[in-house]
């Protein structure tokens, strides 16, 4: 049902525009690395929707021009499980079957670490979000990161705790065990430590765990001042908030990886009040750009929810490659890949880059604000927003 | 069953057509086809092999899966040369098959499909906690040595149409035989002077060698492993080959597996759909077709010849 | 961690919201073993639906009559009770009858009806997962141990529900019916019990317990078509230890995992719990088959 709501949705967005499509020449296949089913499944649905909105709307305007050709984009979305024996599947579906080139999104990093053993040995470039440092780097040169990780989160939210919450001293942390889980933990604990905090516990538990009342006691017991559940999605957060308040838990709530109210609103109740979010935004509110809050309606009706960074993502990855197609007049990865951390272009924020290079090596994550958010009546209320400096530095330079 | 000629000639004009594809051909798809079809058809194969002395051994995931990592390991972890890692595998296999097997086979029937299933996701939870192993996110970036890249298929096609050939000739020699006497009923086999432990332990043996090379293969040929690849699911699914196919004879486990990894991957990214279809096919097959697909072609045969059974 | 009285009885509680969902769902399966003498592979599929339906009728029935939470629940609940009823006599002769007592071909068959029913909860409720909205507020304290009212509610239905199944098959006719068919076949049969009509009835209990425990974990978690997956497996653990097809034994065997988990989920690592689970299960198969309390096959 979802599905042909976002088809109608998608459909309806291509007729209404006042351009007309041109014939292309060719059309150039973009995929989207997502779970579609199960606790994450509302991150990959989200952002199989944008890339499709974004593949209208660039198709719509006359598509994609480069070596004398002009191309119009499909999206088409693969189940990636959210772990590596899926994801390896789906990967090799999606390179070898069907000859995807360009990924425009990748979601979980067991998964993605899966893909880009094969996408850097085929040449396929590839944008995604998995949370961890290795997975960029100049052994990777087609793989570029379009949204911030925890590397750049973590310090901007644990200092805006530390400066409200100046009585908290001890965190008790929960995570998955998997690669998204483990890369998370290390990042937190390291920046916690660095700020002074003492660790209490550091907890994880299985995918598809569906009762957590002894992961909860156990926390409960460490009698915390910080409940940190960064690298659990929305849906396990939201059960494991809505337990802790039942055995009697009080604190600061910290979600690093936190995406956005909804999805945790509607199985953590009132729980998840005043939750801490490092990787959400308010994209229908003032401080949105209009494109954002275009795609927050239509992602209102058409998914029931509002868009979030990781759907945001899918739209900005697009924007950077056929900025990158056009900027070197060709659709060969490699080159692409090349020219990227050189141009400026139109993500959904305004004029972004990629950059980076100081901290992996090469310049391979989109420099887009850091937003650190508060779920305040059920409702994802930004707190604090922070430009990158390298991307005002190289505005500036324009 | 060794003396029907046109058997064979058919089988080494097929494999021989194959190989050929696989030297000169570039779709680079299809020759992943093939090769996730050589590997599936020797662990249904492998896993009928032990339904000749007639137990269910749902352990035979586990001994695939631990060929894999070892594979993994000796490529990725201590640099070991290609050939030694593929023999590895079927040697760990070998080792901790016949521990089991000492262990376990005094247990019959459902008692011991339950026991192998148990030790199957007891040895993938093992993977999920060794930090080592990669933990639940297995282990990445298994590569078979640079030269021998575009020689994949051909060698495991070889490999793998090797390992059925050494259980088809097994099975159609003298202890194929005693392996049909002791499912048909082992107390009258003991009777006889034959020490039925020791013939199903060679069983459990001979299978567990070939699925640890496949599991070897396996690694190099996906690339990426992990302890999700190997769960109870691989060999129920090798079982749906073998019962799908036709588990009559060796050719029906092949087709099978041939049949079902194509589906599978047709229907890979279809989301709902794959799950409905592959499920759905093997409902159809087990209520429509007993025989499995084998059998019924051989019953129309038959029929076509004019009923004489 | 020190066991103070306070934690011990939050564990126990735990135990026990834990253990009376499972015990429904593990009743359920070895009862079918017991009578079929088959290995239901897709009993989580039954489990699954009545959540599913449950989560996804909720919402349209409090939006047309507006009644209490807790009202809907009960009229959904039963609305799933009877599709399950449906779909387990569909499945029954259809497919199960013709696998009496053939254990490797039922097994495969419910495979296949695992994928099959999984793929097509996918496609009607689609991967996103679904909750219920809240039927009581509150929590209340047990000698400590705290957890939330209509998980309390929800557990006092569960365990009626198994003493009532316990009654079934202790004292009614049907209920002997289906012990002398689990304990010989043939023998039964001689008395003139009608060994397919008591497959028959013996199934769709099976699966109406599957259908109940379901609709008993639709509001304390989030429901995904992936569901029962997690539950088939810790179902098998139990029937296992506990007899395969012995009523007391699926209990006894229910509360027993679910001691485990809580207290071996609180001082060590749950997955290390698993583990051991399995091993123990290799061992009860080895040495003792018929598991705790289940009596020896001739």
């Amino acid at each position: 049902m979802i599905r042909r709501r976002a088809l109608l949705a998608g459909t309806t967005a291509v007729l209404a525009t006042p351009y007309i499509a041109r014939a292309a020449d060719g059309v150039i296949k973009f995929g989207v690395f997502v779970p579609l089913s199960g606790a994450a499944a509302s991150w990959g649905l989200g952002a199989k929707w944008v890339g499709e909105q974004a593949a209208a709307e660039i198709n719509s305007k006359g598509g994609i021009k480069a070596g004398g050709k002009t191309y119009n984009a499909e999206v088409i979305a693969y189940e990636n499980g959210y772990n590596s024996a899926e994801g390896g599947k789906a990967a090799q579906a999606m390179l070898n079957r069907d000859g995807v080139r360009f990924i425009i999104q990748g979601i979980g990093t067991a998964p993605v670490k899966a893909l880009q053993s094969l996408s850097e040995r085929t040449g396929a470039l590839m944008m995604q979000v998995a949370w961890g440092k290795s997975v960029k780097g100049p052994q990777a040169p087609l793989t570029f990161t379009n949204s911030n990780t925890p590397f750049e989160l973590f310090g901007p939210l644990f200092d805006l705790v530390k400066r409200k919450h100046p009585n908290a001293k001890t965190v008790a942390l929960l995570n998955p065990n998997d690669a998204t889980g483990q890369e998370v933990e290390a990042e937190a604990v390291k920046q916690y430590k660095a700020r002074g905090y003492e660790i209490l516990a550091s907890t994880w538990y299985e995918r598809g765990t569906t009762e957590f009342q002894p992961i909860v006691t156990k926390l409960a017991q460490t009698k915390a001042d910080i409940m940190d559940l960064s690298g659990a999605p929305p849906a396990d957060s939201g059960t494991v908030y809505r337990e802790l308040s039942v055995q009697s838990w009080k604190g600061v709530k910290v979600q690093s990886s936190g995406t956005g109210a909804d999805a945790m609103v509607k199985v953590g109740g009132a729980a998840v009040e005043d939750v801490y979010m490092g990787n959400a935004a308010d994209f229908g509110g003032a401080t949105a750009t209009p494109t954002q809050r275009k795609l927050n309606e239509g992602a209102l009706k058409a998914l029931n929810e509002p868009v979030n960074i990781l759907h945001m993502g899918a739209w900005d990855a697009l924007m950077a490659i056929k900025a990158g197609m056009e900027a070197t007049n060709s659709v060969d990865p490699k080159k692409v890949a090349a020219k990227l951390p050189e141009i400026i272009f139109e993500s959904s924020y305004g004029p972004t880059a990629f950059g980076g290079k100081e901290t992996y090596g090469i310049a391979q994550q989109m420099l887009v604000p850091i937003i650190v958010t508060q779920i305040k009546n059920g409702q994802t209320v930004e707190i604090e927003r922070i430009m990158p400096e390298e991307l005002k530095a190289r505005l500036a330079k324009r | 069953m060794t003396g029907n000629k046109t058997g064979w000639f058919v089988t080494a004009a097929i494999t021989a057509a194959l190989l050929g594809y696989t030297l000169v051909g570039d779709d680079e798809y299809t020759q992943h086809l093939l090769m996730w079809s050589a590997l599936n058809a020797v662990l249904a194969v492998g896993l009928r092999f032990m339904l000749l002395v007639g137990e269910t051994n749902i352990a035979t995931g586990a001994f695939y899966g631990m060929g894999a990592y070892v594979a993994a390991v000796f490529t990725t972890k201590w640099n070991l040369p290609f050939p030694l890692a593929l023999l590895a595998g079927g040697v760990l296999a070998v080792g901790v098959g016949a521990l089991f097997g000492v262990i376990t086979l005094r247990t019959k029937g459902p008692y011991f499909m339950l026991i192998s299933f148990a030790f199957t996701e007891v040895v993938r939870l093992i993977y999920t906690r060794v930090e080592w192993l990669g933990g639940n996110s297995g282990i990445i970036g298994v590569f078979p040595p640079q030269g021998l890249d575009p020689y994949m298929p051909a060698l495991t096609i070889l490999l793998c149409g090797a390992l059925i050939l050494m259980m088809y000739l097994c099975e159609a020699s003298n202890l194929g035989r005693v392996f049909q006497a002791i499912e048909n009923n082992d107390a009258i086999v003991e009777t006889v002077g034959i020490d039925v432990m020791h013939v199903k332990l060679l069983c459990l043996v001979i299978a567990a060698f070939a699925l640890g090379v496949a599991g070897a293969n396996h690694a190099f040929v996906y690339n990426v492993i992990s302890p999700g690849d190997f769960s109870y699911l691989v060999p129920v699914f090798a079982l749906a080959y073998v019962k799908i196919g036709g588990d009559n004879h060796v050719a029906g486990s092949i087709l099978g597996a041939v049949l079902l990894t194509v589906l599978a991957q047709a229907l890979q990214g279809a989301g709902a759909l794959q799950h409905i279809l592959f499920g759905g096919a093997i409902i159809a097959s087990m209520l429509v077709l007993p025989d499995g697909i084998w059998g019924g072609v051989g019953r129309l045969l038959r029929k076509a010849r004019g009923g004489a059974a | 961690m020190a066991l103070s009285v306070g934690l011990f009885a939050q564990l126990l509680v735990n135990t026990l919201q834990i253990g009376a969902v499972y015990v429904l769902f593990a009743l359920g399966l070895t009862l079918v073993f017991g009578v079929m003498k088959v290995i239901n592979f897709a009993h989580g599929q039954f489990f699954t639906l009545a959540a599913l339906v449950i989560a996804a009728t909720m919402p349209e029935f409090t939006a047309r009559f507006g009644m209490p939470a807790w009202l809907d629940y009960f009229v959904c609940f039963g609305l799933a009770f009877i599709i399950v009823g449906i779909l387990g006599a569909v499945l029954y002769f259809v497919g199960f009858e013709r696998y009496l007592r053939d254990l490797v071909g039922s097994f495969i068959l419910s495979v296949g009806l695992l994928l099959f029913l999984e793929g097509i909860y996918l496609w009607l409720f689609g991967g996103a997962p679904r909750v219920v909205p809240k039927l009581l507020e509150g929590q209340v304290s047990l000698a400590g141990g705290a957890m939330e009212s209509q998980r309390l509610v929800i557990c006092a239905i569960a365990l009626a529900a198994t003493a009532a199944l316990y009654q079934l098959v202790a004292k009614t006719r049907m209920g002997k019916a289906l012990r002398a068919v689990a304990e010989d076949r043939e023998a039964a049969m001689l008395q003139g019990i009608r060994y397919r009509r008591i497959s028959f009835y013996g199934f769709m209990i099976g699966s109406g317990l599957a259908a109940i425990s379901g609709g008993l974990i639709a509001p304390l978690t989030a429901i995904t078509p992936a569901l029962g997956n997690d539950y088939l497996a810790k179902a098998f653990i139990i029937i296992i230890i506990g007899g395969l097809g012995s009523i007391p034994g699926a209990i006894l065997g229910g509360f027993l995992i679910a001691a485990v988990e809580s207290f071996a989920g609180y001082f060590l690592d749950l997955s290390y719990a698993t583990i051991a689970m399995f091993v123990l299960v290799m061992v009860f198969l080895l040495v003792r088959p018929q598991g705790i309390l289940g009596v020896a096959e001739r």
